[in-house]
């Protein structure tokens, strides 16, 4: 145990200290090499590879880690299942026939809708009235807690939420306690089909209102007070402020938290996999991508076909995202 | 918005509908924990808000065994005390047979089908009568009987996780994983961040939007190409494919599009004149960077490294893939998921296992809340 | 354990110190200990190093470390069908001589066991890629001996008598069968055991087989009278323990615990030997065989089909080949090799050269017995189909059964889910 603390200690020393050392080194090295030169536009040349040193090991690791894999993927669900032969698009149009992909793809769209959407309101919601309460810190810490809390613990969380024993009174989930309380029927909730959808969602909900809340409490703040006076004075009334004022201000930082969330959604497979495996009709792309690579003898193609539709799904929210950021940059 | 609500009625109608989600908020949590102390078998048989009531238990004994039979007036009798009778509770009904453990008050007698007879007292003192023939077998009869269990609590389930379920090992692989993970994107990411914004350069602004374009590349896909490229280069130099340093530097590659671009909008966020005169007076790049920027940012240096800590710690895919899953190396997350699969309904082992893996994260969560929001706020609000 | 020093000294003469060799398997905590335990006699006496890793997960790991090109020496398969699928595609290493020699002399119907571990090759050459190693028994009922005595209930001898004793059972104001299907993403695999035990007691075994490879439909009607069989006993709301449409919300370990409650809510369980390690702890180790004991699942008197066995296992593979590993591999189908892991718990093996004695408990060395006994032994079908089918499409099947759809519509639903794979 010791010695594993031990070599722990080790290597965060040697990874830390090695990529100080490179910093400090590649520039210490530049300054001296071109500084000596006598060309007149050392200065230049010098400011010209400096950059490159700042960006470089976090290029390389953004391409191997990221960049190069994407289009491995690409070349892969071009070929079998052993990654062998070129089989043309034969898994695309497998995949495109396939039931459990339909049932995914609808799956995916209810997420994508659902979560962020109820997200965001949530958050938002939660955020207006913290402001007007005394105990709105505590509230908000709270709200925001499931954030620290990982997928598979939420899971295990929601799990006993969710549970059901069987045709009992006396259920011990707190979802059937409530539901037999006021008269229904305990069910087993995770495999009744459409309910238990949402019903996973709510795990992703509960863990990323607190997030929309944060980000969208401090743009409320930054909703200027003289606007707010002014329309009071009006005669305006709180639910008028709200949606025909405040809404409107801070409309850019709901549409940023909106498409945060839905790039969270896109790839949630740990929720999945631990609360139903995808069984039930609860199947998402990720955790199908998942599978298909990895149970029985594994299949390569599909898998990556169906991981190449989990990126162009997302290209729409990229493209918007880069867009944003070069409107910003004409902006300054 | 800074003017609370004037109106009282909506200050309280406010107070209200934040409570209500505050609670529903919680509950599922709060559910975890009070269940993770509860006794294992209260726990599968009533729901955790009735944790402080007491809960009644159908059980059975058995009679001493039959060679302590003696011979009286009435017949055969095995006599003697229930052993729960040392624990102090009441018994509130018994019964000879399984099917009707119940039909006894405490006192009475009851007749069981081949005419022997049992009677049991509320303290436990039992007396089992054979009127026509000696008891046989060389094991005692059963006794069944009901009792109040007043409600209890216990660390008993987390012993037997963090020794059974092999938690506690897990938890320093996890720390293991973690605090490199963790460290050394922050350090590159802050370099290259700053570039991004201050250094002037060609393709820097194509560069910096190939970085957002991979904020959303799921990591899923880069799953296998990558432990290929680690065997290969793992065969060539010799060693295992699987380690630690391989962890780290994947959570690398995968944390590194968020910090750069977190850290790139709070870096360009200063003000534009401090970093120009300190270039005017002939500081390099690389003093302005560290002397000055680096210090002014971190909040932003906080707030990344908090997100990417409860990232990696809270990862599952990640780790499943790029380590082993001998003792040496697995971390928290798996456990709990093989828990999850092997203990399925064994909620005493799940409800404290999930408490463990979430309580550190929950600490430094709470400890550096201001941090991370105020980091988080600076990179999304404009 | 007399011949424990001869097995091992043909291993104590070879050197292999210095060789490492990296085995993945399905078996965590306490299996774990006890196949390390395996492992060290072999490690004591060649000095190779043997590095087991364990996992929940190990499959889903085993594929991706093996498409990375990073597979281990060994690794032992619970689905015979992966393992099919496997050696078709040339991941795995054809096994020597000398292991299939051994299974074929010393495992009880030997050949059958040999055949279970014989697939094609990538080039169509069937070889024996898997050996049979730590097998469980499947064709148990869990009962507690004291309530049936306290109802004057007998043990059942053949399906006809257990027939008799569920109604019976009904009759008395008892409920019989305790049934529960839910085992999260595998949910319904405890009706694909039922129905491949109704199976084997309704048609012979070259049905069977046939079945199980799809020859014959799924929807033949000797299969959905299988299916149908199930229903009997489990969608008879009499039957079973709960309502018949909550079965596959049952987890599959709480099930047998309404045997042991007061009133009983059942008296009979089916299910495989590894079952214990779910009982309250006051039913584990010693009670088993006392206060809690199973027999056998019954065949039919009137189908003269005789004592047909339902079993699963693991098959141990090499997917990297090495010298040290060939040995690891010879040194498994020694005896000792299997005494040392009977010795522990929750073993059962066929090699017939094992010393009975060397179980831990009365109650293994039974369940040894029915093994050695069998007339005719069946592999879990859906282990052997492919994944999408024993794994997927069959699972769900039964859970959608078990929801009211008919065996028919079941039946049909999954054969076409398996011309979608062909």
């Amino acid at each position: 145990m010791s010695e594993h603390i031990t070599s722990a200690l080790v290597a965060i020393a040697i990874g830390v200290l090695g990529i100080l050392a490179y910093f400090w080194i590649s520039n210490a090295i530049l300054d001296a090499l071109i500084g000596r030169s006598r060309r007149p536009n050392k200065e230049v040349l010098r400011e010209q590879i400096r950059p490159w040193l700042f960006v470089g090991p976090a290029l390389l690791f953004l391409f191997v880690y990221l960049v190069y894999p994407v289009f491995e993927t690409l070349y892969l669900s071009f070929k079998d299942e052993n990654s062998r032969e070129f089989v043309g698009f034969s898994n695309y149009t497998w995949l495109f026939n396939d039931p459990e992909f339909h049932i995914t793809l609808r799956n995916n769209l209810m997420w994508l809708l659902i979560v962020p959407t109820l997200s965001t309101i949530f958050g938002l919601v939660i955020a207006v009235l913290a402001d007007r309460s005394r105990w709105g810190t505590i509230a908000k810490s709270i709200i925001f807690m499931p954030m620290a809390i990982s997928f598979v613990g939420a899971s295990v969380i929601w799990k006993f939420v969710y549970h059901y024993n069987g045709d009992v009174a006396n259920q011990i989930g707190i979802l059937n306690a409530l539901v037999v309380a006021f008269g229904g029927e305990a069910q087993f909730w995770l495999a009744t089909p459409l309910w238990n959808n949402l019903l996973l969602m709510v795990i992703l909900i509960w863990i990323q209102t607190g997030f929309a809340m944060v980000i969208l409490g401090a743009a409320l703040r930054g909703v200027p007070e003289e606007t707010l006076e002014a329309a009071i004075i009006d005669g305006a009334t709180e639910i008028q402020i709200f949606f025909k004022i405040i809404i409107p201000q801070i409309m850019a930082t709901i549409v940023v938290v909106w498409t945060t969330i839905a790039i969270l959604v896109l790839k949630v497979f740990d929720i999945v996999l631990a609360m139903t495996n995808g069984q039930w009709e609860t199947q998402v792309l990720a955790n199908l991508m998942y599978d298909w690579m990895f149970r029985g003898a594994g299949d390569f193609g599909r898998g990556s076909a169906i991981a190449i539709v989990l990126m162009i799904s997302v290209i729409p929210i990229m493209i918007w995202n880069i867009r944003r950021f070069r409107q910003e940059e004409m902006g300054r | 918005m800074s003017k609370p609500a004037e109106r009282p009625l909506a200050r309280i109608a406010a107070s209200a509908g934040l409570l209500a989600l505050v609670i529903l908020w919680i509950v599922p949590t709060l559910g975890l924990l009070i269940s993770s102390v509860r006794d294992k078998d209260a726990l599968a048989e009533s729901g955790w808000w009735t944790a402080l009531s007491a809960s009644e238990q159908t059980v059975f004994e058995r009679t001493a065994s039959p060679d302590q039979q003696i011979e009286t007036a009435d017949g055969w009798v095995i006599q003697g005390q229930l052993e729960i009778a040392a624990t102090g509770y009441t018994i509130t009904a018994f019964g000879g047979s399984q099917r009707t453990p119940n039909e006894g008050a405490p006192g009475s007698t009851v007749t069981l089908r081949n005419g022997t007879t049992l009677s049991i007292d509320a303290q436990g003192n039992y007396r089992f009568v054979s009127p026509d023939e000696p008891f046989t077998g060389s094991r005692g009869k059963r006794m069944f009987f009901s009792y109040e269990k007043p409600a209890s609590f216990t660390l008993d389930n987390y012993k037997e996780v963090l020794t059974e379920g092999r938690l506690g090992q897990a938890f320093i692989n996890t720390l293991t994983v973690t605090i490199p993970a963790t460290v050394i994107p922050v350090l590159m990411a802050a370099f290259a961040a700053y570039a991004f914004s201050w250094m002037p350069f060609k393709g820097r602004n194509w560069l910096f939007a190939g970085v957002i374009g991979l904020l959303v590349v799921p990591l899923q896909t880069s799953l296998v190409p990558l432990l290929r490229l680690y065997s290969d280069v793992g065969n060539a130099l010799g060693f295992e494919a699987k380690g630690y340093a391989g962890v780290w530097m994947a959570h690398t590659g995968f944390g590194l599009p968020l910090a750069i671009y977190l850290m790139r909008n709070y870096m360009k966020s200063l003000p534009k004149d401090l970093i120009e005169c300190a270039r005017v007076d002939g500081a390099s790049h690389f003093h302005v960077f560290t002397k000055i920027v680096l210090p002014l940012s971190v909040p932003a240096l906080a707030s990344f490294t908090i997100f990417q800590f409860l990232w990696v710690w809270n990862d599952l895919l990640v780790a499943l893939v790029f380590l082993g899953q001998a003792e040496d190396q697995i971390v928290l997350t798996a456990q709990l998921r093989a828990l999850l699969g092997t203990r399925g309904s064994n909620w005493e082992v799940l409800t404290s296992g999930a408490f463990i893996t979430i309580i550190l994260p929950l600490v430094v969560f709470f400890s550096l809340q201001r941090f991370f929001v105020r980091g988080l706020v600076a990179g999304s609000v404009k | 354990m007399g011949g424990l020093q001869d097995s091992l000294s043909k291993f104590e003469a070879m050197d292999l110190s210095g060789q490492e060799i990296r085995f993945d398997g399905p078996w965590i905590s306490g299996d774990e200990a006890n196949l390390k335990n395996v492992l060290a006699y072999f490690e004591e006496a060649t000095g190779a190093k043997v590095q087991y890793n364990g996992s929940n997960d190990f499959e889903q790991l085993v594929l991706v470390d093996m498409k990375a090109g990073n597979s281990p020496n060994l690794a032992a398969w619970p689905q015979p069908g992966t393992v099919g699928e496997l050696a078709a595609q040339g991941e795995l290493v054809a096994l020597k001589d000398s292991v299939k020699d051994a299974v074929l002399a010393d495992y009880s119907a030997g050949q059958s066991w040999a055949d279970l571990g014989t697939y094609a090759g990538p080039n169509g050459d069937a070889n024996m890629y898997g050996l049979a190693y730590n097998v469980n028994l499947k064709s148990l009922v869990w009962y507690v001996p004291e309530n049936f005595e306290e109802a004057g209930y007998e043990i059942p001898q053949t399906m006809e008598e257990l027939i008799a004793l569920t109604d019976q059972i009904v009759d008395d104001g008892g409920t019989p069968w305790c049934i529960g299907m839910e085992s999260g993403g595998a949910t319904g695999w405890v009706g694909t055991d039922w129905i491949e035990d109704i199976m084997l007691r309704t048609q012979p075994k070259s049905v069977y087989d046939q079945w199980v490879s799809n020859e014959i439909p799924f929807n033949d009607p000797r299969g959905v009278n299988a299916i149908e069989t199930f229903g009997f006993f489990a969608l008879n709301d009499d039957y079973v323990d709960g309502s018949a449409s909550s079965l596959a919300s049952i987890f599959f370990g709480d099930s047998p615990k309404g045997l042991f409650e007061s009133p009983a809510k059942c008296y009979m369980h089916r299910q495989a030997s590894f079952i214990p390690a779910f009982f309250p702890e006051a039913y584990q180790g010693d009670a088993v065989g006392t206060d809690v004991d199973f027999f056998y699942f019954p065949a039919y008197e009137g189908k003269d089909l005789g004592k047909p066995v339902l079993g699963g296992g693991t098959l141990l593979t090499m997917m990297n080949e090495s010298e040290a590993s060939h040995v690891l591999m010879d040194y498994l189908t020694s005896p000792i090799a299997h005494e040392i892991w009977m010795a522990g718990e929750g073993f059962l093996t066929p090699h017939s050269k094992a010393n009975l004695e060397a179980y831990s408990s009365d109650v293994l060395r039974k369940q040894g017995e029915i093994f050695l006994n069998a007339t005719t032994f069946g592999f879990d079908a859906s282990d052997m189909m492919p994944g999408a089918i024993g794994a997927g499409a069959f699972w769900t099947g039964m859970v959608d059964y078990t929801n009211g759809k008919s065996a028919e519509q079941v039946a049909t639903e999954i054969q076409a889910a398996w011309d979608a794979i062909k």
